[in-house]
C-alpha cells in the first residue's frame, strides 16, 4: 500500500462501482447499516436496516482489461435477521443489522457474525458446485420404489452444475443482551468473541450458545445514577487477553481478561483532559465515542467522536498521539444539530492496511480521509454524479470563512440527510467501500 | 420538529461573544433546556427510547441546571467581577448559535429587563461569603449540600419555559423582575435531579425520593403571600391551556381554584419561615399518579427571557410543580 494516500501528489482515488438503487425514493429497509471487509478482501459484506445481508465477491481481473482492478459482484444474499416481538415487554424488535464481523477463513466456507440489537447468529456461506446424480431409488414420477424392487446397487456420480452459494444459520447466540447490541468483536483466538450493548459486555464462545460469559457490567445498583453508557468495544488484535471499551464521556477503558474474571476495574484508562476553553453544553454529547478501532498492528487505537478522529498509542493513557478534525465546522452549529438530533450521529471510522492512513465519513456524503504520515487530508464525495467508471475524484472543501471559492459548497448548503456513518477500507490494496443511505460505493486508487 | 410558538428557522451562525454577556448566554441555554426538556419527554415516550441518548440528553439537562454555578475559567474571573452580572459559566458563547433569530427584537426589549434578576442573584451570591467557587469537575453533588448555594438562573430558566407554555406568546409588558426567587440554592437542582429519572424500557422507577435540602429565600417572606388572594394569583393564567396542558394534575374546576389550594399546601412553609422548600416531598405536592401520559406531549415551545410579576410567581411554583411532576412522571 503506497504512502500518500490521501491528497498525496501521485495518489488518486477514482470511481469503480455502486450498488443500490438509484431513485430518490429510499426505502428504510435498504439503508444500510453496517459495511465490513473479509480477512482477504475478496468479500464484502453490507446488512441494512431490513435485517438482509449481502455479499459481494472480487471477480479475478479480467484478461482484457488488466490494468483495472476486478469487481465486486453479488456472491450472496439472504435474510439474517427479521422483526422480533417481545412480548414480556410488548416491544418491538428491530432487524435492522448492526454489525458483521468476518471470522477468519479456516476451510472452503466462509463465516461471519451477524447481529441485530438483541441476538448475534453465525452464519455459513459455502459454495455448492457439485450435485449427486444416479439413483436408482425412486421411479420416473419421483415416488419412492418399493425396495424389493430394487436389484442393482448404482453407486451415485457427482455431476458438476451452476454454482450455488448458500448461507446457513450455524448458530443463534440469543437471550444474553437486555440493552441494545452495539459491537461484536472476534478475538484473535478465533473461538471467542465479545459483544458490547449499552450497560455489558459478554464473552461467548463460538461453539456454545446457550450461555455467555459476562465481562463487563457497569449498570448502577440504582439506575438513577447513570450517566455512561457503553458506546464500542473491540478485541485486541493479537492478545487475546486485551479489548477496550469505549463510553458516552469519551473515555476508553482498556481491560485484560486474565486479571479479574469481571473486568470492571480498566487496566487502563484513556481519556483527554477537556479544553476548558471550548467547553459548552455540548462538550459531553460531542466527546461520545462513537467508534473505536484498534490497528492492525496492535499498537494504536483510534476513536471517532463526533467532530473528531483521534489515534491514541496503547502506551499512553492521557491523551491521543493524533487528532484529526473531521468537520470543525460544525462546532458553531452544535445547537442546530443537537435541535435536529444529528448531534447523536454515530460515525464510524477504519484504518487502511498498513495503519498509514484512516477514514472516516461526515455529512452530504463527504468522506475524509487523514495520511498519518504526511498529515495531509482530503475530503471526497460519494455521489451519481461523479461516478463515471474509473473517473477521478475531485477533492471536496466546505467554505468555513465568509467568501465562497468556486467548487466551494458553503456549511450551510451541506445536506445533514445524507450522512457517511460507515465505511470500509480493504485490508490490503487500496479499495474503499462508502455507505451513502441505501447506496454501496466502491473507490479503487488509479493504477498508471 | 418545529416548537409551538417558535418561527421555524435554522438559527444562525453565532458571531463570537467574547464579553459573554448574560443575556446571550442565558437565552442560548434557555433554549437548549427547553429543546432537552422536550427531547427527554418524547423519548420517554417512545416504547424503547435509546439508552445512549436518553443519557446523554439528561447529562445536557442536569449540566445546565449546574451551569450558574460553574466557575469561570481562570482568565475570566477578572472580567467576571468587572460585570454586573456575567454567568459564572464556562461556556463559551461563540459556540452557541443565535437560537433567536425570530424574536431577536424581543430579546432586545427584555435586556434591560433580564438582567436585574441576574443582577441581584449575583450580588447575593457574591454576598454569601460561604458560597465556593465551583472548578469544572467539582462533583455536584458536594455543591447540591451547600444551602446557600443559588439556583435562580437554572429556575428562572425552568419558570420561564413553562410561562412561555401557558402565555403561548412572547412577552413584551414589562414586568418586575424576579427578585423573589433570589437566593434558591440547590433545591431546584435537587428536584431536577431526582426527576430525571430513567422510566420505560428497562429504567427503573425511583422507589423514595432522595434527601431534601432547604433553601433560603429571601424574598419569599409570609407577608408577600398574605396580601394576595388566589384569585389574584390566577388572573393572569389561561386556564384553558393549563387544562390541556396538566391533564390530571387539575382535579379541580375550569378556573383553577382547586390548583390554587393544590398551590398553598404546596408552599406551607411561607407561613411559617423563611425556608422555601422546592424538594418533591409527595405530602406537599399534587398527585403524581393523576398525571396522564398523554398530556405530557406538551411541547415547550422557544422560551422567551420573560420576568416575573409577583402574580405569575404563584403561577411559576405551579409551572415548576408541573415540570417536576412530567420529569418524576417519566
Amino acid at each position: 500500500v503506497s504512502a500518500g494516500v490521501a491528497g498525496g501528489n501521485d495518489f488518486q482515488w477514482c470511481f469503480s462501482q455502486v450498488k443500490g438503487a438509484i431513485d430518490e425514493d429510499v426505502a428504510e429497509a435498504d439503508i444500510i447499516s453496517t459495511v465490513e471487509f473479509n480477512y482477504s478482501g475478496e468479500l464484502l459484506a453490507t446488512g441494512d436496516k431490513g435485517g438482509r445481508v449481502v455479499i459481494f465477491q472480487h471477480e479475478q481481473e479480467s484478461k482484457n482489461r488488466p490494468h483495472l482492478r476486478g469487481e465486486y459482484n453479488v456472491y450472496s444474499t439472504f435474510q439474517s435477521h427479521e422483526p422480533e416481538f417481545d412480548y414480556l415487554k410488548s416491544l418491538e424488535i428491530e432487524e435492522k443489522i448492526n454489525k458483521i464481523r468476518w471470522l477468519p477463513q479456516q476451510n472452503a466456507a466462509h463465516f461471519l457474525l451477524s447481529t441485530n440489537d438483541k441476538t448475534i447468529k453465525l452464519w455459513k456461506i459455502s459454495e455448492r458446485d457439485k450435485r449427486a446424480e444416479g439413483y436408482n431409488l425412486k421411479d420416473e414420477d419421483g415416488r419412492l420404489r418399493d425396495p424389493f424392487r430394487i436389484t442393482s446397487l448404482r453407486v451415485p456420480v457427482l455431476m458438476p452444475m451452476d454454482l450455488m452459494v448458500e448461507a446457513s444459520p450455524r448458530r443463534i447466540f440469543a437471550n444474553a443482551h437486555t440493552y441494545h447490541i452495539n459491537s461484536i468483536s472476534v478475538n484473535s483466538d478465533h473461538e471467542t468473541y465479545l459483544s458490547a450493548d449499552d450497560l455489558r459486555i459478554n464473552l461467548w464462545h463460538l461453539e456454545i450458545t446457550d450461555r455467555s460469559f459476562n465481562i463487563v457490567d457497569i449498570k448502577p445498583a440504582n439506575m438513577e445514577e447513570l450517566t455512561e453508557v457503553i458506546t464500542a468495544a473491540e478485541c485486541h488484535p493479537h492478545q487475546c487477553n486485551v479489548f477496550v471499551y469505549s463510553s458516552s464521556k469519551g473515555t476508553i477503558r482498556l481491560c485484560d481478561m486474565r486479571a479479574a474474571a469481571l473486568c470492571d476495574r480498566h487496566s487502563k484508562f484513556f481519556e483527554e483532559p477537556e479544553d476548558p476553553s471550548s467547553r459548552s453544553f455540548f462538550s459531553e454529547i460531542i466527546s461520545s465515542i462513537s467508534d473505536v478501532k484498534f490497528s492492525h498492528s496492535g499498537r494504536y487505537m483510534m476513536t471517532r467522536d463526533y467532530l473528531s478522529v483521534k489515534v491514541w498509542d496503547l502506551n499512553m493513557e492521557n491523551r491521543p498521539v493524533e487528532t484529526y478534525q473531521v468537520h470543525e465546522y460544525l462546532r458553531s452549529k452544535l445547537c442546530s444539530l443537537y435541535e435536529n438530533d444529528c448531534i447523536f450521529d454515530k460515525f464510524e471510522c477504519c484504518w487502511n492496511g498498513s495503519d498509514s492512513a484512516i477514514m472516516t465519513g461526515s455529512y452530504n456524503n463527504f468522506f475524509r480521509m487523514f495520511d498519518r504520515n504526511t498529515r495531509r487530508d482530503i475530503t471526497l464525495e460519494a455521489s451519481r454524479e461523479s461516478s463515471k467508471p474509473r473517473a477521478t475524484l475531485k477533492p471536496r472543501k466546505v467554505s468555513t470563512g465568509g467568501k465562497r471559492k468556486k467548487d466551494e459548497i458553503s456549511v450551510d448548503s451541506l445536506d445533514f440527510n445524507k450522512k457517511i456513518l460507515h465505511t470500509a477500507w480493504h485490508p490490503k490494496d487500496n479499495v474503499i467501500a462508502v455507505a451513502a443511505t441505501n447506496n454501496l460505493y466502491i473507490f479503487q486508487d488509479k493504477i498508471n | 420538529m418545529i416548537m409551538k410558538g417558535q418561527k421555524r428557522k435554522l438559527p444562525p451562525e453565532d458571531v463570537e461573544v467574547s464579553d459573554r454577556t448574560s443575556l446571550a448566554w442565558e437565552s442560548q441555554r434557555q433554549f437548549v433546556f427547553s429543546v432537552s426538556l422536550s427531547k427527554y419527554q418524547r423519548g420517554q415516550e417512545l416504547p424503547e427510547p435509546s439508552l445512549r441518548r436518553s443519557v446523554l440528553i439528561a447529562n445536557t439537562l442536569r449540566q445546565i441546571s449546574l451551569e450558574p454555578c460553574r466557575a469561570p475559567p481562570v482568565d475570566m474571573e477578572l472580567s467576571l467581577q468587572s460585570l454586573p452580572c456575567s454567568s459564572t459559566s464556562t461556556v463559551q458563547a461563540k459556540e452557541w448559535d443565535n437560537t433567536h433569530g425570530g424574536t431577536v427584537t424581543m430579546q432586545n426589549n427584555h435586556l434591560t429587563l433580564a438582567s436585574p434578576p441576574l443582577v441581584s442573584s449575583c450580588s447575593s451570591r457574591r454576598s454569601h461569603a460561604s458560597v465556593p467557587l465551583c472548578s469544572e469537575d467539582e462533583d455536584w453533588e458536594s455543591m447540591s449540600t451547600d444551602p446557600d448555594f443559588s439556583l435562580s438562573a437554572a429556575i428562572s430558566s425552568i419558570l420561564s419555559s413553562l410561562d412561555s407554555t401557558i402565555d403561548g406568546s412572547s412577552q413584551t409588558a414589562a414586568r418586575t423582575p424576579l427578585r423573589a426567587l433570589e437566593n434558591l440554592s440547590d433545591g431546584g437542582v435537587s428536584a431536577l435531579k431526582q426527576g430525571l429519572r430513567w422510566s420505560g424500557g428497562n429504567w427503573e422507577q425511583p422507589e423514595e425520593c432522595r434527601a431534601r435540602e432547604n433553601i433560603s429565600v429571601e424574598a419569599m417572606r409570609s407577608s408577600y403571600l398574605g396580601d394576595l388572594t388566589v384569585d389574584d394569583l390566577f388572573q393572569d393564567i389561561d386556564t384553558s391551556l393549563l387544562e390541556r396542558d396538566m391533564g390530571g394534575m387539575w382535579r379541580g374546576s375550569a378556573d383553577g381554584h382547586s390548583a390554587g389550594d393544590d398551590l398553598l399546601r404546596y408552599l406551607p412553609s411561607f407561613t411559617s419561615s423563611q425556608s422555601f422548600s422546592l424538594s418533591l416531598n409527595q405530602k406537599c405536592l399534587p398527585s403524581f399518579s393523576s398525571f396522564s401520559p398523554s398530556s405530557s406531549s406538551l411541547s415547550l415551545p422557544l422560551p422567551t427571557p420573560s420576568l416575573f410579576s409577583n402574580p405569575s410567581l404563584m403561577r411559576d411554583g405551579l409551572e415548576l410543580d408541573h415540570l417536576m411532576e412530567i420529569l418524576v412522571e417519566s
